[in-house]
């Protein structure tokens, strides 16, 4: 088929069809990203928790800024080239771009790598932590340098994040209908690799066929016998007969109940339904005897218990019985689970601040009274530190800008300009390694230093003196996260706007990189017509790089 | 359309000056939020970030987009349906930040109203 309008202009319009087109899509795309943005705009105004200003790395952002404004001049370079019937020079142009969108999105990935990684915790108190968590090593290991096989290991060979619910569970009630296979296989594999067996408590019974009349005694039917060992295939099994008995009742429940309204409906004339229904109820004692047994749930039981590690999402424990998202009710004693920071990067006490400003409760003593100053030297030693830091810093802002003037003219003891509420009351991994670098000599130079502008904190390098060991028992945790979506709403949109806008990138890089590999055959023939599709997907090049010129500094700077 | 060679060969000059620009005002935006130590007076309003901090590093985004949507995409000289078909785009994104501003004024947001 011959598309009109492709390479000579339209006489109304005087434009070409598919530039009309790609004005469209973009004008759609503008307010799709707009959306987004005014998302930003009111999650900000909205936010009930500080905002985290100015928290990404900027180094990544501002290189990935350069990335994207160059590859807009190659590609508008690549389409005057093929004005000037250059293919050479559309090809050189066309691949730098192509090359480009490729570092763009590798550095993306990079920077989403270092988020997914990093843990943050908020304390019941409101005081927040960051870092990284460890993996369980081994009684005796060197916890600085440990080996690969210093690691404790679960039964696939994996290493253990000590971010763990441990259970020493004695019984296992599952939901029949509710059980989720690949949980029930991770069960059994953990128990087997501690040479624990769960076996059933007690025969399920059931009656699986309805009586002919009411006086027929109906022998139950063993659906498992007490003593079979738990798998998947019983607890499907059970599941089957579950489903069936509960659709076979269903069918006889609204039947009998139906006739019920029937007979109602006739003694009661001229009533309406909701008089009524209080007296209409189904008389089970009639139906009883067709009605099959419905077995929701089966239990099991190990002698003494397997001790199981469920993911904190999973599960919601208690002391002697804990429930996972399936509805699997574990009856057995929760075992210490705390959760390890093997380098803590930042202590955050901005929230907690807020927080006991609402109460007015002065910031000083709210922080005295967090249970981080309470319970660990290294947060008192460095909020010591911090301090005093603080101090010498409103003494230089008091040096440059004065105080403010009083009535009469004269100088107040109010300075001009103050420390932010993140400068007082948060320490981050630079102030950390600042710390480290001031106490303990602690310093890292070159190659390293420019590597933690992008990757973050060197733990390696910097060592447990400046970035410490901490240990949160559970019942201190408010809320725990990695830095994604889950951990706050500055994540989240973060996470949306950049991720809608890397898959704008990988759409327009393909696009141009099908003109780059595939425009030879269309070039010979009618160039002018492949001039055209380059100046429409540059189009769409180009606006991908003004929503990165917005996204960058509202999400890296602001 | 530039579409003569020499027209063509100038507009390259322009996209190369763009360019620079942009490089300039990225610099620039990131210089602003956290100046230096010896730009300190960069750091305008108050210590931190603040409202001038905002109204700055837009003002610098809005005229770095404005330079690519008119210089790179030839919105400088283009076709009156193309201005009506992004007009009608950008007209449509502000009523809708308007929309939510209202929304956002609304009476139940109130705090008055959840004591």
């Amino acid at each position: 088929m011959e598309i009109p309008y492709i390479v000579t202009p339209r006489k109304d319009t005087g434009l070409i069809n598919s530039k009309i087109a790609i004005w469209l899509f973009l004008a759609s795309e503008v307010m799709l990203f707009g959306g987004f943005f005014s998302a930003y705009v009111y999650l900000r105004m909205g936010a009930d928790y500080p905002w985290p200003e100015r928290t990404l790395p900027v180094l990544p952002g501002l290189i990935n800024t350069f990335v994207l404004i160059g590859s807009s001049v190659t590609v508008v370079f690549a389409w005057v080239a093929l004005k000037m019937r250059e293919w050479r020079k559309f090809q050189i142009y066309m691949g730098i771009t192509v090359a480009c969108a490729a570092l763009f999105m590798v550095l993306k990935g990079v920077e989403y790598n270092v988020k997914l990684h990093h843990q943050a915790v908020r304390l019941d108190d409101y005081s927040v932590i960051e870092g990284h968590l460890g993996y369980e090593l081994k009684e005796g290991a060197d916890k600085h340098h440990p080996n690969p096989d210093d690691y404790e290991k679960n039964h696939n060979g994996h290493k253990i994040e000590e971010n763990m619910i441990r259970v020493k569970s004695e019984k296992l009630t599952f939901s029949v209908n509710r059980f989720y296979k690949s949980w029930v296989e991770e069960i059994l594999s953990e128990a087997k690799h501690q040479n624990v067996t769960y076996i059933l408590e007690e025969d399920v019974e059931a009656f699986t066929k309805p009586a002919s009349s009411k006086s027929e005694k109906r022998q139950p039917k063993i659906l498992a016998k007490k003593g079979t060992e738990l798998s998947v295939e019983l607890l499907q099994s059970l599941k089957k007969e579950y489903l069936k008995a509960r659709a076979h009742n269903g069918v006889i429940r609204t039947e009998a109940l139906r006739s019920e309204w029937v007979i109602a409906k006739k003694e009661n004339p001229g009533k309406r339904g909701w008089e009524v229904a209080t007296g209409v109820n189904i008389d089970m004692d009639a139906i009883g005897h067709e009605l099959l047994t419905e077995v929701a749930s089966a239990t099991f039981v190990a002698e003494g218990g397997a001790e199981l590690l469920f993911k904190p999402r999973n599960i919601q424990e208690g002391e002697t019985s804990s429930r996972l998202r399936d509805d699997t009710v574990i009856t057995g004693k929760l075992e210490e689970s705390p959760m390890v920071f093997h380098n803590v990067d930042a202590i955050d006490f901005q929230w907690l601040v807020m927080k006991a400003e609402e109460k007015g409760i002065s910031p000083e003593s709210a922080i005295e009274n967090s249970w981080l100053m309470k319970s660990n030297k290294f947060v008192r030693d460095a909020w010591a530190w911090h301090l005093k830091r603080n101090e010498s810093r409103q003494k230089e802002l008091n040096d440059r800008y004065g105080f403010e003037e009083g009535k009469n003219g004269k100088e107040t003891d109010i300075p001009k300009r103050v420390l932010t509420h993140k400068e007082l009351y948060r320490m981050g991994w630079k102030d950390f390694a600042k710390m480290g670098e001031e106490t303990k000599n602690v310093s890292v130079g070159g190659v390293d230093a420019f590597k933690e502008e992008f990757l973050g904190p060197n733990y390696k390098a910097r060592g447990e003196e400046t970035f410490p060991h901490l240990s949160i028992p559970r019942e201190e945790i408010r809320h725990a996260a990695k830095f994604s979506p889950a951990w706050n709403t500055y994540y989240a949109i973060y996470f949306t706007i950049t991720g809608l806008h890397g898959l704008h990138v990988i759409g327009g890089a393909l696009v141009l990189a099908y003109y780059l590999l595939f425009g030879r055959k269309m070039y010979l023939e009618n160039p002018e017509w492949l001039t055209n599709r380059v100046e429409v997907g540059g189009l769409f090049w180009h606006f991908v790089d003004l929503i990165w010129i917005f996204a960058f500094p509202i999400l890296y700077l602001m | 359309m530039a579409d003569s060679i020499e027209a063509l060969q100038k507009s390259k000059k322009t996209y190369l000056a763009v360019f620079g620009a942009l490089l300039v005002g990225t610099v620039l935006t990131v210089v602003v939020a956290s100046p230096p130590e010896f730009l300190y007076w960069l750091d305008v309003g108050e210590h931190g970030f603040d409202k001038w901090d905002a109204i700055i590093g837009l003002l610098i985004a809005s005229t770095k987009a404005t330079l690519v949507a008119v210089i790179f995409m030839h919105l400088n000289h283009e076709k009156k349906a193309i201005y009506w078909i992004f007009g009608a785009g950008l007209i449509f994104v502000t009523w809708m930040a308007l929309l939510l501003a209202l929304a956002y004024r609304d009476p139940i947001h109130d705090y008055l109203f959840y004591k």
